[in-house]
């Protein structure tokens, strides 16, 4: 069983993106106790599925190496990952979370060296990659991981690959025995960091996501433009990997939308644009890029990325929000609808269509360990009725990454603020 | 130009409001396109949904009551089912004709106001559809010319029907209709009334 | 302290390091080369019994641990001793792994092991353990500068963390620039809804709580508030801040403090640049910040239009007016309030008089989030007209205004007629001057660059903080006048140590953001006084407790440090020596980069750790065909990319020689000058990038280190030896594949122009 040790005065976050994982870093930056608890074997979150931030065209693994380095060395902050908080009662000042940790098989003698991954055979779908691409099952998830050890999918076990792992491994770091375990654990207060999930795009019936090989997502599109994913950064189409040099962007993909989600998912505009400046990189003058849109968000300084986005003239904005999408006999999908501006009807082929998809918050409304206060769109609303748990970056509401971490900056202080009270209750 | 002085008025919103079923829906239209985009006759509208709501809110009552948009619609709710406001489009839709056909604004010749006139005098007379002489009716609508030759061309059609039974000649004369007719015109009149009462006493 | 130095090596021979490598030949080469008296092989230093082994001859006296094995940035965790002095040769990553396993390779590959070797071992003998200075000791006072919503709620979450507070507040009363506010844009989003139907419960706009936000702060134990006060001169830095705060009547109290919040927000646009839309020429054309001075005022009330006084029954609301453009005298980038904002005022004569005509004319209309879009919904069920349309001109007619405009939905020109005209005009920061305008005059080369300077200087505004910093005044700006950290993963950077921006004036915002932003400040001033009081750096390198150490008598005074310094740290005194400023300091080491006479280093990194290191590489002779690569890399992103590659199979010259540096603005000329007169064939410096959305951790260390570098071409010519052999590359973290590229391209390129003909 492992051991945390934690007490009223420890700070519990929950969720290890970029919200939880710079909300743990403040606090423990600051001299307090914290434990930060991830349900995916690695740090970083969807960041790390990122391949450029927007609008500074920058790379979030550089960001992230700072923020690993800042982890690997605090003495104040204890990770776990693959673990889940399952339950938590108490009050502000006095929690107890419980916490469901995964196996993971895999133990801290681990070096990376790979040599189980080669020796197992069965491969699954690389989640790290949205499924575009595979991975075996013994696997680091992305290169960069934090922390730096092999996982085995739990399909593996009892499997001869499984046995193939262990016996590859030199370092006596694989461990088929390991169990999930249940861990109690005291905090003061909560930080709750559990982001976001890309809305299911098969939803949105009229874009058939689930029919057409080349209408994709905007996640799986930061995928593909990546150079070190799964396609070495070429971007090319699902269906037939031709390459993709005239892409519709349709924006409001879910978002502000009855039917799917309520909310304004904030990012989409910004991500779209961003997305465009992959095309023009890749092709230059060949690329051609329609942006379908109800209204242009690049709020306050970003409205200075949309200034340079729109002096190039291979990007066009296209004030639409399309009605569907056909597949040509070519497998292109077509894009019909019609220009409110001007009311021009199209129905125009393209190589490939990116849903700019919405962001829904990650944790149903209804599996909150304890009640919060919480809004129909699903985030946690900043109330005193929450008590000592604090929302953190997209669980708060659709937030960019440097809203997020601002966001998260902030939270960190709340939960201080308890603690503190807490410290001086107890002298 | 014309007169602007009523432009981005409320005036003609609230009408719609008033009179057209699911008329206060108008206002939350955010302009997307997506009714516009969906509909399968909107390249033969003047109007397309969204822009008529535009100009309902702009204050163009002329243009809006007499557009042909309204009689076009075919009810096929793709407009509603993708609204991202769940506006319900085809029932505004519907009602602006309906209210448009009140004030006695139906465009000249529109093709659809008479056909949805003759269906409801056939419909109302005895309950059931006489589908010959709604036929007939409306082959003959716009003249004797044109009626004779629109039977030709569809006569190959007719024969067929009556071969197979699903047209009976003697329907010309008379015609099916309900056991209780006289019950259901009761029916009718006590729908004219509420609905008469309804329009004279407006919404809030 | 001044404890001896006990030196222990280890060489870990697993993950293939022994398969690869001849472990024996590292051992006897690190014993006898590096003078390291005790070197220990293990199977797997990184497994519990390995890091037993170290842990017990640090309790046993090692002081200086040289760690053989994987990268630096491998198994942190494991090899994380305290107060003790660590070296990593990389041989995993940076051997092993960068190089194909076949015998024709074997020779290169044991010759880069064994130089790594060699570098750490004598890296590790110049190293010194830090210590805490001592040069302040825990304050926790916090001076938050303005009184409006920003600067009050950074008080109050200050104070409620049992930290003081001193509030600086320009004005007689607190409430700064939202003081007038009527009501706020709601904070949260609906609760609940109804399907099928219409929404219910939609947020309304909401009491705006600013007299009871000042009433909590005057009423808060924790909290000063100076009145009608301003900062006549801020000294110090983080944990010993010195603020004189003045006050009107002339009376001057100084405070001390461990950091600082500007919270200035912002200032009104203004419209008289908006002549198009009549401002100024009717007061019924006004701007939004003076509609909501009008409904403060009315209380409730009916608004009236101001020139007549008659109750207004229509208006008409300019989105984007002065913004979002590129013309002359207006703003470029977009408030990001103004469209929630106007929704609020159009409910405001919704709530008087429903029938009122209220069209809001937008281009893009930006309600985000879950509330933002509520309220957008809320507007349009009150029946607020939304048109996308594009306003050319307000003129007035016979019963009031006319609004020329383009209907973008109709696609028309037309115009609507309305008694009130309200522009959604912009905010502006209230920053001071940016202190780089002010180095910009000192340091224009030409008269004509120092006039045009010169002017940029005189239409600044006066000092917020009136910094008793060596360069300026006030915290330095990122673009059109922002405060804004530049760096999206993390928001509160700041190139002021210890003072941190909050709310409209780091980047245009609404009130629950501005609130929001002020949360995150106090977390990071609180955070900057209690490292100061550790004598620890703040991010990026947190809690590294070495700071620069000078030498007095070598200095020559000429104050490239105190110029070059991203961070303000040093000072000069009247004899114009540096006063290094620890707890300002970030430890980038751009100072010791910059100094000529070599007499900046810190503890644990210094002029003579990386020299030796680079002396210690063992240089073949010019016919042996076997060149040496000096590669300097930041250990941010370049160091990692070479890291990554390797561990990606992607090979590298095994003639480079990598050092990884703090940043490139740390690069001393002397390392470039010893390394080509010591016989290296070629250096490459990789660095991060330096345009406007340059990636330096430490701001201008790149640019820095690239303009310093232009002037080594004199130093290349006077050794006879060609341009190439040095190279500056800004690399990504991401260059996986082009990192080890750029490096073998220079092994191509030595190849091609020869050897250099300096060995010895």
């Amino acid at each position: 069983m492992m051991a945390v040790a934690a007490t009223v005065e420890t700070i519990l976050v929950v969720g290890g993106g970029i919200s939880g994982m710079t909300a743990a870093l403040e606090a423990a930056e600051t001299g307090k106790q914290v434990v930060l608890v991830e349900q995916r074997p690695y740090l970083g979150g969807r960041v790390t599925q990122l391949y450029k931030y927007f609008p500074k065209l920058c790379f979030p693994t550089c960001g992230l190496e700072i923020n690993q380095r800042r982890t690997k060395q605090n003495p104040h902050l204890t990770v776990l990952t693959l673990a889940q908080v399952t339950g938590l009662t108490g009050a502000v000042g006095d929690y107890t979370a419980t916490i469901k940790l995964a196996p993971r098989y895999v133990n801290e003698r681990c070096t990376a060296c790979g040599d189980c991954a080669t020796a197992v055979e069965t491969e699954f779908d690389d989640e790290y990659n949205y499924g575009l691409s595979k991975r075996k099952g013994a696997y680091l998830p992305y290169r960069m991981a934090h922390p730096a050890r092999y996982v085995l999918d739990p399909a593996i076990i009892g499997t001869a690959d499984a046995e193939k792992a262990k016996a590859a491994c030199k370092y006596d770091a694989i461990d088929l025995e390991m169990r999930e375990e249940t861990l109690e654990l005291r905090c003061g207060a909560v930080i709750w960091a559990t982001g976001w999930q890309p809305y299911d795009a098969a939803k949105i019936q009229p874009y058939g996501y689930d029919r057409f090989a080349n209408v994709i997502t905007s996640v799986e599109f930061e995928r593909l433009a990546d150079v070190n994913g799964p396609t070495g950064g070429k971007i090319v189409r699902p269906s037939d990997g031709k390459e993709a040099k005239k892409i519709a962007f349709i924006q409001c993909a879910g978002s502000r939308d009855r039917n799917h989600l309520l909310h304004c998912s904030r990012i989409c505009c910004m991500a779209s644009m961003k997305q465009a400046t992959y095309v023009i990189d890749a092709f230059a003058e060949q690329a051609e890029i329609n942006i379908y849109y109800i209204d242009l968000r690049s709020i306050d300084r970003f409205e200075d990325f949309y200034t340079k986005v729109r002096a190039n003239k291979n990007i066009k904005f296209i004030k639409s929000k399309p009605s569907s999408i056909v597949a040509d006999k070519d497998g292109n999908p077509v894009v019909h609808g019609v220009d409110t501006e001007g009311y021009n009807r199209y129905a125009e082929p393209h190589d490939l269509v990116v849903l700019a998809v919405g962001m829904e918050p990650a944790v149903n409304q209804n599996d909150f360990p304890l009640a919060l206060k919480i809004n129909r769109e699903g985030f946690i609303e900043a109330a005193p009725e929450n008590g000592g748990v604090f929302a953190a970056g997209c669980a708060a509401d659709a937030l960019d990454v440097n809203r997020s971490a601002q966001h998260a900056t902030g939270a960190a202080l709340r939960a201080i603020q308890v603690i503190n009270r807490v410290a001086r209750a107890e002298v | 130009m014309g007169d602007m002085s009523k432009n981005y008025r409320l005036n003609f919103l609230k009408e719609v409001e008033a009179n057209v079923e699911e008329g206060e829906w108008v206002k939350m239209c955010m302009q997307c396109g997506v009714c516009s985009g969906s509909c399968p006759l909107g390249k033969f509208w003047n109007h397309p949904p969204q822009e008529i709501f535009m100009m309902i809110r702009a204050g163009k009552r002329e243009e809006v009551l007499t557009s042909n948009a309204m009689w076009m619609c075919t009810s096929c709710y793709n407009c509603i089912v993708r609204c991202p406001r769940e506006l319900p489009i085809t029932h505004i839709m519907h009602g602006l004709a309906h209210y448009a056909k009140r004030l006695g604004l139906i465009p000249q010749q529109q093709p659809t106001a008479k056909f949805a006139q003759l269906f409801w005098n056939n419909l109302s007379n005895k309950g059931r559809v006489n589908e010959l002489k709604l036929g007939v009716k409306l082959y003959f609508m716009n003249g004797i010319g044109e009626g004779f030759k629109t039977s030709l061309k569809m006569k190959d059609i007719g024969m067929g029907m009556m071969k197979t039974k699903r047209m009976n000649p003697l329907e010309i004369v008379g015609g099916h209709g309900l056991e209780d007719i006289k019950g259901f015109q009761a029916m009718l009149k006590k729908a004219q009334e509420l609905e008469d009462q309804r329009i004279a006493t407006p919404r809030p | 302290m001044a404890a001896e130095k006990k030196l222990v090596g280890y060489l870990c021979t697993g993950c293939g390091i022994s398969e690869r490598l001849n472990v024996n030949q590292l051992q006897t080469i690190a014993v006898r080369e590096g003078k390291i008296p005790e070197v220990k092989q293990h199977a797997r230093l990184c497994a519990p019994d390995g890091v037993q082994m170290i842990a017990d001859d640090i309790a046993a006296g090692a002081t200086h641990l040289m760690l053989a094995g994987c990268s630096r940035r491998s198994k942190v965790e494991a090899f994380s001793f305290p107060n003790v002095a660590i070296s990593r040769a990389n041989l995993r990553e940076g051997v092993i792994w960068a190089r194909p396993n076949t015998p024709d390779n074997q020779e290169t590959t044991q010759e880069m092991a064994n130089d790594y070797v060699r570098m750490a071992c004598a890296e590790l003998r110049y190293l010194n353990i830090p210590s805490p200075s001592g040069e302040q000791k825990l304050n926790k006072n916090i001076l938050v500068v303005g009184g409006g919503v920003t600067g009050m709620t950074a008080a109050l979450e200050t104070a409620a963390a049992g930290y003081p507070v001193h509030l600086v507040c320009d004005e007689a009363e607190l409430g700064g620039v939202w003081k007038n506010l009527y009501k706020r844009v709601p904070f949260r989003a609906a609760a609940s809804a109804v399907p099928n139907g219409y929404d219910v419960d939609l947020p309304q706009p909401e009491e705006p709580g600013i007299t009871e936000m000042s009433a909590q702060v005057l009423a808060n134990p924790l909290i000063t508030v100076h009145f009608n006060a301003q900062l006549s001169k801020t000294s110090g830095a983080p944990g010993r801040f010195a603020a004189d705060i003045t006050n009107t009547a002339g009376a001057t109290v100084t405070e001390n403090f461990g950091a600082i919040i500007q919270a200035s927000d912002f200032k009104e646009y203004d419209a008289n640049q908006l002549p198009e839309f009549a401002y100024g020429k009717t007061p019924d054309v006004m701007t939004n910040f003076e509609l909501e001075r009008l409904a403060k005022a009315a209380n409730g009330a009916p608004l009236k239009r101001p020139s007549d006084g008659k109750i207004v029954e229509s208006v008409a609301f300019i989105q984007c007016a002065g913004q979002r453009s590129e013309q002359n005298g207006h703003l470029p980038y977009c408030s990001g309030f103004c469209c929630t904002e106007s929704i609020k005022q159009a409910l405001y004569f919704k709530a008087q008089n429903p029938d009122c005509d209220t069209t809001i004319l937008f281009d893009d209309l930006r309600t985000p989030g879950a509330a933002g879009e509520d309220f957008y919904r809320c507007g349009q069920q009150e029946m607020v007209t939304f048109s996308k349309g594009k306003a050319s001109a307000v003129v007035k007619n016979s019963a009031g205004l006319t609004v020329k405009f383009q209907d973008l939905i109709l696609n028309e020109a037309t115009e609507l007629n309305c008694d009130l005209v309200v522009l959604a005009t912009g905010q502006i920061p209230n920053n001071g001057p940016d202190p780089y305008a002010q180095l910009a005059v000192d340091e224009a080369e030409t008269e004509e660059e120092k006039e045009a300077a010169r002017i940029k200087l005189e239409v600044a505004p006066p000092s917020i903080l009136n910094l008793d910093y060596r360069q300026g005044t006030d915290l330095p700006q990122l673009k059109h006048g922002f405060l804004d950290s530049h760096f999206i993963c993390f928001p509160y950077e700041t190139r002021r140590t210890g003072i941190y921006a909050a709310g409209p004036v780091r980047r245009p915002m609404d009130m629950k953001q501005a609130m929001d932003d002020a949360v995150g400040a106090a977390m990071k001033a609180i955070q900057a006084a209690e490292s100061a009081a550790n004598s620890a750096a703040v991010h990026p390198r947190v809690g590294d407790l070495s700071y620069p150490v000078f030498r007095k008598e070598g200095c020559t005074q000429c104050k490239r440090c105190t110029v070059e310094c991203p961070f303000g740290a040093i000072n000069e005194d009247e004899n114009r020596y540096p006063v290094f400023n620890e707890s300002r300091c970030r430890r980038c080491g751009t100072c010791m980069g910059a100094c000529p006479v070599r007499v900046i280093s810190f503890e644990n990194y210094s002029i003579d750790s990386v020299n030796q290191q680079i002396k210690a590489v063992d240089i073949p002779d010019e016919f042996s065909e076997k060149p040496r690569i000096l590669v300097l890399a930041c250990e941010n992103d370049a160091y990692p990319a070479l890291d990554m590659a390797a561990q990606a199979g992607i090979e590298t010259t095994p003639f480079a020689r990598v050092v990884p540096v703090r940043c490139l603005g740390s690069v001393s000329l002397s390392w470039i000058t010893d390394s080509l007169s010591s016989g290296y064939d070629g250096i490459v410096l990789m660095g991060c990038r330096r345009d406007e959305d340059y990636q330096c951790h430490f701001v201008r260390g790149s640019a820095i280190a690239a303009e310093r570098l232009s002037k080594v071409g004199d130093t290349l010519t006077q050794l006879n030896l060609e341009p190439e052999r040095i190279v500056v590359h800004e690399v990504a973290i991401t260059d996986l594949e082009r990192a080890p590229r750029l490096l073998n391209e220079m092994a191509q390129n030595i190849e091609k122009i020869g050897m250099s003909p300096f060995k010895f």
